[in-house]
């Protein structure tokens, strides 16, 4: 009894804000609505999904977002393992480097979006006055001809921190005495990396692989903010075809044309997708996740 | 002890933290009562209504107004929230779905027993507001123009001219389209890879397009939608399709701003910066059309014609509606009517943003300056071709055809679709998008 | 040269090694935050065209204050983001403990539930939440805030959950022989003890209100809404150019607080993850 009452806040939350909300939302995605008015509301049925799959501009964006998964996962993991053995290397400054890791993962959405927007500018950027001072009369304007480009080094670069510092959880939960007993053994510091701390470490790359893997396919408001105009962002705006992703296609479709059971219909696909790759994952875990120590 | 020290210190900062926060969040938590409480919310461009106007409005009127910039999405998020802005600002492609989607309230009757805005007085550019369910400019009156424009006029920047040894066009004699395109191309210009002069930009970087491509078309009485508005017609009708091509050219031809060579500003500012050779917007642009750049190297020019009946009318009809869930109807008006017809009307009158919405503030319009003389002159042949509607659709909103233009044109001028192929997706998204307005009305 | 000898003594190639990557690195990471503070320094005259500031230019900061009531917004967002957090951080503190030391029937089960809202891609439920919240008409309110607050967060539920298993059991043993109940264990004896787990949730649940665009861009209006949303927009000049120099100040002064926060408190985020075990 004492358990229920002391989980209860979360319990009622979870109620009131998130199965309620979630069963409205499916009963939705059976229906017209518009967001704006109940007076046309009527059921049709899975029209809605019918559609979905035959929706040209869906396929297209969620092509795009696994494109952009398999590109930013992989490259974003590798490069916060990389960090994360650099920092904890007995060098100096260890924690100056890990602080100027880590700053990106807390710069806020908008302010990271700006902070690119200006950086590749073409013309009061850096990207491009350093590369015209190699190539003359440089003027790739990044925004518009590279726009996925950017944005993947946008998310690359602010997730990368946070990533790191759960791999430097992981490192330091495994016992010194592994590594230097590898050593004694006459092991070199790439083979302890290689048949010590990586397989070791596999529980928390498994964990860093499946939350990048849910980030990367929601991603929405990085794409929306980071369209080539510089005046400002509002909460309409269609990004680059390039840039035009899954979450982005649903999130247009309720909130700009106002199709709100169309969109739910495509946001539980979605979801279904995310569920049925986390679920292969864990089938997968098994065969190269390293269980066996407990730090 | 370190343990105490810090318990304390975070018990403290919880607590001053917790008194700082709790007040202003008591007070955030309460909604904000939209109507009914003398506080109008009014849904507009901040850039066009600024403080002092919302002063002079309060002050005429007793209300407290509040605004809310003005934003197609939020506009939408604020009526799917059941919290709609009492006054919102729209533009003439928009008001036959607001309409037909019962979102804005009929005016008429407030209409009949104004003293500031008669119906005699009415510039033509407000009959955009008119909608019988089956023809723009029929029926009741649902809202009124802040001001308006022939938007069809150019607007000529001589530097880029002189500079490709190119003719300034006259400002008495109006070209013909074809004439445009081959202009644009001469001063176009390009050098190092970085843009000099767009040539010809238009439609506010496609966002009316389909504005300009109906106005075209009404020369020869068509319509890019047929008449029940249940389906685009660009294939199959010949007129459609080569006002289409026409414009996709110019995109092809690089001399307008698109998806692949788009411009991070808007097309105002990039005139100011010297950075266009011709530029069609409307007569209001002339307010501010000269900058340091530009001061005594623009030029107004008529606009130009598609197949020699030349119109001339405004394709924005930018003004306000009255919502149709507003809980003070009465109030709202009273703000609407001030802002029409009061004070506020006369000073954007006097500072050249538009011609009035009432006739008889047309006298108002300034013209000191030899470039406001100029424009005034241009003006006046224009006020003549501008008694013109264009039929826009009920069932869809005003950016579904330039969503789907745009979209389409990035892989059209890659290359990667061909034109016919460019057509075909707009056609089927935008009767997709008629399908799904035809339902939601059940038309 | 062998293994023993590199070990006694690091040679100049080994440093450049063990340096030259990081360092790198280090640059790479920084630079567009460089850039960000070079460019906020400008003379706008001096964007596109100038490099690097002849003077540095810090009316800018000036200007990126008034120009844009950034106090006014940056309170709605400190408000907003303390309210959370301090709201979330109690609950998910009191829901995590009841998960690590309570059991009854279904508990498993129950902590499954949690991890798995975590899951659903977030639109799927903000959307029928948005819709919910419209309904109650509590848009344009902070009310959607404190009731995300009120029923913690799962990230912290489990950050909390993982964090009190690890305690000793004799804590609550003990005191139970004193007398006390459970909650008067839980605020006597494991929110002393849970300083970083503290600290690092009640900064992760700040940053997510700190840094969140959509909801408040679609569920406040501008009077209430937030500095990110007020930051999404450029700073123009009165003809509607941008001023890209006055608005790098602004989001400089958008992010400088949480950056100068995070030099000072990123130990207590590691020793927080550290400590929790994220492998469960």
């Amino acid at each position: 009894m004492t358990f229920y009452l002391l989980i209860s806040p979360w319990l009622l939350g979870f109620v009131l804000l998130s199965a309620i909300p979630l069963v409205g939302a499916f009963v939705m995605s059976f229906t017209n609505y518009d967001g704006l008015n109940l007076d046309y509301l009527r059921f049709v049925g899975p029209d809605n999904y019918a559609r979905a799959l035959g929706d040209a501009d869906a396929q297209y964006a969620l092509g795009r977002t696994l494109l952009l998964m398999l590109v930013v996962v992989p490259v974003g993991l590798v490069l916060q393992l990389a960090l994360a053995l650099m920092v904890n290397q007995p060098i100096r400054f260890s924690n100056a480097f890990r602080t100027i890791f880590y700053l990106p993962y807390v710069i806020p959405v908008v302010a990271g979006v700006w902070i690119w927007k200006i950086f590749v500018d073409p013309s009061g950027g850096l990207v491009n006055a350093a590369l015209g001072v190699v190539l003359p009369d440089f003027n790739v304007r990044w925004l518009v001809e590279y726009p996925t480009f950017v944005l993947a080094l946008l998310t690359i670069w602010g997730a990368a921190g946070g990533g790191m510092v759960v791999f430097l959880a992981g490192l330091q939960g495994i016992p010194a005495e592994y590594r230097e007993a590898a050593m004694i053994d006459g092991a070199s510091r790439t083979q302890v990396t290689r048949f010590i701390t990586l397989p070791l470490l596999t529980p928390v790359i498994f964990f860093n692989l499946v939350t990048g893997i849910i980030v990367a396919l929601q991603i929405l408001v990085q794409p929306m903010l980071l369209s080539p105009g510089i005046l400002g962002l509002n909460p309409g705006t269609v990004p680059p075809r390039d840039n035009y992703f899954y979450v982005v296609h649903a999130y247009i479709e309720i909130f700009t044309k106002q199709l709100f059971g169309y969109g739910s219909a495509l946001l539980w696909l979605l979801f279904a997708v995310v569920l049925g790759l986390t679920v292969l994952l864990f089938k997968t875990s098994r065969r190269w996740v390293f269980y066996g120590v407990e730090p | 002890m370190p343990g105490t020290t810090r318990r304390e210190v975070l018990i403290g900062a919880g607590a001053l933290a917790a008194a700082a926060v709790a007040a202003p969040i008591l007070a955030a938590c309460q909604p904000a009562k939209t109507g009914g409480s003398g506080k109008v919310v009014v849904m507009t461009d901040p850039n066009e209504f600024n403080d002092d106007d919302r002063k002079t409005l309060e002050a005429a009127t007793k209300l407290k107004i509040e605004i809310v910039p003005s934003n197609l999405t939020t506009l939408y998020a604020m009526w799917a929230a059941g919290n709609p802005p009492d006054v919102f600002r729209v533009q003439a492609a928009g008001v036959p779905q607001y309409i037909s989607r019962k979102m804005v309230k009929n005016l008429q009757p407030y209409f009949a027993n104004s003293k500031l805005l008669k119906p005699d007085d009415l510039a033509p550019a407000n009959n955009f507001y008119k909608w019988d369910g089956k023809q723009v400019g029929k029926g009741d009156l649902y809202g009124m123009v802040k001001d308006w424009s022939p938007d069809f006029t150019l607007f000529a920047y001589t530097t880029a001219f002189d500079d490709a040894g190119v003719k300034v066009p006259s400002d008495t004699t109006p070209l013909t389209y074809d004439e445009l395109r081959d202009l644009a191309k001469k001063v176009n210009k390009k050098a190092a890879g970085k843009r000099v002069y767009w040539g010809f930009v238009h439609s506010n970087n496609d966002a009316w397009i389909d504005r300009t491509a109906m106005n075209m078309l009404a020369e020869k009485q068509q319509s890019l939608y047929t008449d029940d508005f249940s389906k685009i017609a660009i294939s199959s009708n010949p007129e459609a399709t080569k006002v289409i091509r026409y414009l996709y050219d110019l995109a092809a031809d690089g001399v307008n701003q698109t998806p692949i060579d788009p411009s991070p500003n808007w097309m105002g500012a990039d005139f100011n910066e010297g950075q266009i050779a011709i530029l069609q917007y409307g007569y209001w642009y002339s307010a501010m059309a000269e900058s340091d750049k530009t001061k005594g190297k623009t030029v107004f020019l008529p606009a130009p014609t598609w197949a020699g009946v030349r119109r001339d009318p405004t394709m924005t009809a930018t003004g306000w509606v009255v919502s149709s869930q507003t809980k003070d109807a009465d109030a709202a008006w009273a703000v609407f009517e001030q802002y029409m017809g009061g004070k506020p009307a006369q000073d954007r009158a006097k500072s050249g943003w538009g011609v009035p919405g009432l006739k008889s503030l047309y006298s108002q319009m300034p013209q000191e300056s030899a470039f406001q003389k100029q424009v005034q002159k241009v003006l006046q042949g224009e006020l003549s071709k501008s008694d013109f509607i264009l039929q826009f659709n009920p069932y869809i909103g005003e950016e579904t055809f330039a969503t789907s233009w745009k979209k389409n044109l990035e892989p059209a001028l890659k290359g990667q679709i061909t034109f016919e192929k460019f057509v075909q997706n707009i056609e089927a998204e935008v009767n997709t998008a008629i399908a799904d307005g035809k339902r939601i009305i059940g038309g | 040269m062998s293994l023993a000898l590199a070990r006694r003594r690091t040679s100049p190639a080994q440093t450049g090694v063990r340096y030259g990557p990081v360092v790198v690195a280090a640059i790479a990471f920084a630079l567009p935050i460089f850039w960000l503070l070079v460019t906020s320094l400008k003379k706008q005259s001096e964007y596109g065209s100038a490099l690097f500031p002849s003077v540095l230019q810090w009316a800018n900061y000036e200007l990126a204050v008034e120009l844009a009531d950034f106090g006014h917004f940056a309170t709605n967002s400190l408000v907003l983001s303390t309210a959370y957090a301090l709201l979330a951080v109690l609950v998910s503190a009191l829901v995590g403990y009841g998960f690590a030391r309570h059991s009854a029937p279904g508990r498993g089960k129950l902590f499954m539930l949690v991890i798995a809202t975590w899951m659903v891609p977030n639109l799927v439920l903000f959307v029928p939440q948005f819709v919910l919240f419209a309904r109650l008409g509590l848009t344009n309110t902070y009310w959607p805030w404190i009731l995300w607050g009120l029923s913690g967060s799962p990230f912290a539920i489990f950050l909390f959950r993982q964090f009190f298993a690890s305690f000793p059991r004799e804590l609550d043993d003990a005191a139970e022989v004193d007398g006390a109940g459970p909650l008067r264990i839980f605020l006597q004896i494991y929110m002393p003890n849970a300083g970083p787990a503290i600290a690092a949730s009640a900064i992760f649940m700040f940053l997510w209100v700190w840094g969140d665009w959509l909801y408040p861009a679609l569920l406040l209006r501008q009077d209430n809404t937030t500095l990110a949303v007020r930051m999404a927009n450029a700073y123009l000049d009165p003809h509607g150019n941008p001023l890209q120099t006055v608005t790098m100040a602004g989001v400089a002064l958008y992010v400088l607080p949480l950056i100068a926060f995070f030099a000072f408190a990123q130990r207590f985020i590691v020793r927080g993850i550290v400590t929790t075990g994220i492998k469960g």
